[in-house]
C-alpha cells in the first residue's frame, strides 16, 4: 500500500468515526444541536436535573409531569466576608424563598480583638428591612425592625445569584434566555425582570451541567460574581437536590465573601417572611413621596 | 483487503449513529398519557332539602384536585398541575417550572420519598407563626417520625382530618365519618355529630378539650359553617409542617356545594401561637357517583415505629 493510500485510509476512518460520534451525540439529548450550538431548554433542563430540581411524584406511582420543587432553603456556612476592605471571620444563615421571593441573611462577623457584629438582613418582594433578632417588629416588644428600601434590589439578585435562582429566571424569561459557548464552556445568558429589569446573569457550566460560576451584570460598572464548587445533597434531611459546598463572592473582582457550607437544607423547611407594619407604612411613605415627584 | 476495511468501518458507523437513535428515542416518545391533577369541573344539579338549603348528604370518596390526592387527609400542599407543561400555586398563582415526562420515571422507595418530602412542602401557604415559635415548628417538621402526634394510630384531630368522606345532613344536625387509613398514614377512624340547631357554644373554660372539640353548624347563604373550640392539644393542624396548636385553637370549617363537588376550607385562628388566622387552601372532594355507594371498612392501623427510623426522611 502507498503512502497516501495509507493516509487515505487514516483519514476516512477518522471521519467516519467522528461522524458516528456527532450523530449518536446529537441524537442522544445532549445539549448540543446538529450545530454543535447549545440548545437553550435541553441545557436549561440539564441543570435543573444536575441540581434534583424537577420532581415527580403521585398517589401510588401515577404519573405526573416533572415540576420545580425547590422553594424554601435554609444554609449555615462559616468563613470570611469584607466590608470596606476589612476581612473578618464570620459565620453565615440565610434562609430564604422563592415563592414569595424573600431572604433572610444573618451574619455575625468577628475581627480580632473586636466585639461581634451581628446582623439580620431581609427582603421579600420590594420590602427590605434589618432586624434587630429574629422576627423583630412582629410583636411588641419584640425588636426593631428598621426599613432599608434602597436595599431591595441588592438583596434580592443575592437570590437569583444561586443556582436554583438562574433556573428559575431562565424559565421564567422562556425565548429571551440564551445558550452559548465561551471558552469551550456552556454558558447560559437570563435577563432578569420586576424589580431587577435591567440586570442580567451569566451562569457558566461544567462538565456535569452544574453552575459553576454566575455573574449579575448589573449595567453599573460593578458586576457581582459567584462561584460555586463541591457540590452535593448537603441537608440535614437527605432530598436529592445538590448544592455548592464552596461559595465565593466577588465585586469589582476582588473577594468579598468566601464561605464553606455546613448545612444546606432543601426539604423547604418552615421558612416565613412577613413584612412589619412599620415597613410596609415607611415604603408606601417613600412610593408616595416618589410618586409626587 | 482496502474495500473489505472500508465496507467494515462504514457498517461499524452506520451502527454507531442508529444505536444511539433506538435508545434514546425511548425517552422521548410522544404521546405518553400523563395524570394530573386539573381542577374538577362540577357536574350535575346541587340537590337541596326542603328547606331550601344544599344537601350536602352523600359519600365524598373522590379524588379532586390534590396533588397527592388521598381522600379524607387535609394535605394542603396548595399546587395545582394545570397539564404536562403547567403547574402553579393556588394561593400566590405563581407559575412553576413543568416538564413533561416522556415515559415512567423509576424511583425507588427512597427516591419517591425525598420527592414527596419536597412535593408537599413546597407550596406558599403557610400559617405564620410568633416568631419565637419558628425554629420550634421547624424542628417538629423535621423530626416528625417522633414527634407526630397522629404516629402510632391516635386521632388526626380537627382540622387535620379535612374533609369527611360521608356527610349525613338533618335538618337539626349533621353526622360527618372520616374512615381511618391504614399504611403510611395511618390515622384513626374519626366522627362527628354536629348540632344544626341554632344553640351556642358552651363557654371555652367548660369544655374538657378533645380531639375533635365542640363543632357547631350553621348556614352563611348555601355555605355551611362549622365552627369549632374545645380542643385538646395533642393534634397538629395539617397533615404536615409540624403545625402545633394551643388549647385556644378555634377551627371555622366552610362547606360549599356545587353538584358533584365540595369544597372545603378550614380557618385557624390560634392567638396564643399563630400572628394571624390562617386559611387552608381549598380542598375539592367528589361525590361517589354510585348513589349505592357504601364506604368500606377501615384497614387497621399499624404502628411504625417512626420514632426509631434511623434517618429524617419522612412523608
Amino acid at each position: 500500500m502507498s503512502t497516501r493510500a495509507k493516509w487515505m485510509k487514516v483519514l476516512t476512518s477518522a471521519a467516519l468515526v467522528t461522524l458516528a460520534f456527532q450523530c449518536a451525540g446529537a441524537q442522544s439529548g445532549q445539549t448540543r444541536t446538529n450545530a454543535g450550538t447549545p440548545d437553550v431548554a435541553k441545557t436549561i433542563k440539564a441543570v435543573a436535573d444536575a441540581l434534583g430540581m424537577p420532581r415527580t411524584g403521585g398517589p401510588g406511582g401515577a404519573l405526573l409531569p416533572e415540576i420545580d420543587v425547590v422553594n424554601r432553603m435554609e444554609i449555615w456556612g462559616s468563613g470570611s466576608s469584607s466590608a470596606s476592605g476589612q476581612a473578618s471571620k464570620t459565620e453565615y444563615h440565610a434562609a430564604l424563598g422563592y415563592n414569595p421571593l424573600a431572604m433572610r441573611l444573618e451574619t455575625t462577623r468577628t475581627n480580632p480583638g473586636g466585639a461581634p457584629q451581628h446582623t439580620i438582613q431581609t427582603v421579600r418582594d420590594k420590602y427590605a428591612w434589618n432586624e434587630s433578632q429574629l422576627g423583630a417588629g412582629l410583636e411588641p416588644g419584640r425588636g426593631t425592625a428598621t426599613p432599608e428600601m434602597a436595599a431591595v434590589k441588592e438583596r434580592l439578585l443575592q437570590l437569583w445569584l444561586l443556582p436554583y435562582g438562574v433556573v428559575k429566571a431562565a424559565m421564567a424569561a422562556g425565548d429571551k434566555t440564551t445558550v452559548s459557548l465561551e471558552d469551550g464552556a456552556t454558558v447560559l445568558t437570563v435577563p432578569l425582570s420586576g424589580e431587577l429589569a435591567g440586570v442580567t446573569l451569566k451562569a457558566t457550566l461544567d462538565s456535569k451541567n452544574f453552575i459553576t460560576k454566575v455573574v449579575g451584570q448589573t449595567g453599573g460598572g460593578m458586576d457581582i460574581e459567584a462561584d460555586y464548587s463541591d457540590y452535593a445533597d448537603h441537608g440535614e434531611i437527605l432530598t436529592d437536590v445538590k448544592s455548592p459546598g464552596h461559595i465565593v463572592q466577588k465585586r469589582g473582582g476582588a473577594t468579598v465573601l468566601d464561605i464553606q457550607i455546613k448545612t444546606w437544607d432543601a426539604n423547604n423547611p418552615y421558612l416565613v417572611f412577613p413584612v412589619p407594619e412599620n415597613v410596609k407604612n415607611a415604603t408606601r411613605q417613600e412610593s408616595s413621596k416618589v410618586a409626587e415627584k | 483487503m482496502t474495500s473489505y476495511f472500508g465496507y467494515r468501518l462504514l457498517a461499524l458507523a452506520a451502527m454507531l449513529c442508529v444505536l444511539p437513535a433506538a435508545v434514546f428515542a425511548q425517552e422521548e416518545a410522544p404521546g405518553m398519557i400523563h395524570k394530573v391533577t386539573v381542577r374538577a369541573a362540577p357536574t350535575g344539579v346541587t340537590p337541596r332539602t326542603p328547606d331550601g338549603h344544599p344537601d350536602f348528604t352523600g359519600v365524598w370518596n373522590g379524588m379532586a384536585d390534590n396533588l397527592l390526592g388521598v381522600p379524607n387527609q387535609m394535605h394542603n400542599e396548595g399546587i395545582a398541575v394545570e397539564s404536562d407543561h403547567s403547574t402553579y400555586d393556588v394561593l400566590s398563582g405563581a407559575k412553576i417550572a413543568t416538564w413533561p415526562l416522556a415515559k415512567p420515571k423509576r424511583q425507588n422507595g427512597e427516591q419517591n420519598e425525598r420527592a414527596a418530602t419536597l412535593l408537599r412542602r413546597m407550596g406558599a401557604s403557610r400559617p405564620i407563626y410568633k416568631p419565637e415559635y419558628w425554629d420550634m415548628v421547624k424542628e417538629l417538621d423535621a423530626n416528625a417520625n417522633e414527634e407526630d402526634p397522629s404516629n402510632n394510630c391516635m386521632p388526626a384531630g380537627v382540622p387535620r382530618v379535612g374533609s369527611p368522606s360521608y356527610i349525613g345532613q338533618f335538618p337539626n344536625y349533621l353526622i360527618f365519618i372520616y374512615p381511618g387509613q391504614g399504611g403510611l398514614i395511618a390515622t384513626q377512624t374519626m366522627y362527628r355529630m354536629i348540632p344544626l340547631d341554632g344553640r351556642k357554644h358552651t363557654p371555652l373554660q367548660d369544655l374538657d378539650g378533645s380531639y375533635t372539640g365542640e363543632g357547631i353548624a350553621h348556614w352563611e347563604g348555601d355555605t355551611l359553617v362549622v365552627d369549632t373550640w374545645g380542643f385538646n392539644t395533642a393534634t397538629w393542624f395539617d397533615q404536615l409542617g409540624g403545625y402545633f396548636h394551643s388549647e385556644n385553637m378555634h377551627v371555622i370549617e366552610r362547606f360549599q356545594r356545587n353538584g358533584n363537588t365540595l369544597t372545603w376550607t378550614a380557618t385557624i385562628d390560634d392567638p396564643d401561637v399563630l400572628l394571624e388566622p390562617w386559611t387552608t387552601t381549598p380542598r375539592i372532594q367528589l361525590l361517589n357517583p354510585n348513589p349505592k355507594a357504601m364506604l368500606p371498612e377501615s384497614l387497621p392501623c399499624s404502628e411504625r415505629d417512626l420514632a426509631h427510623a434511623v434517618t429524617k426522611e419522612h412523608h
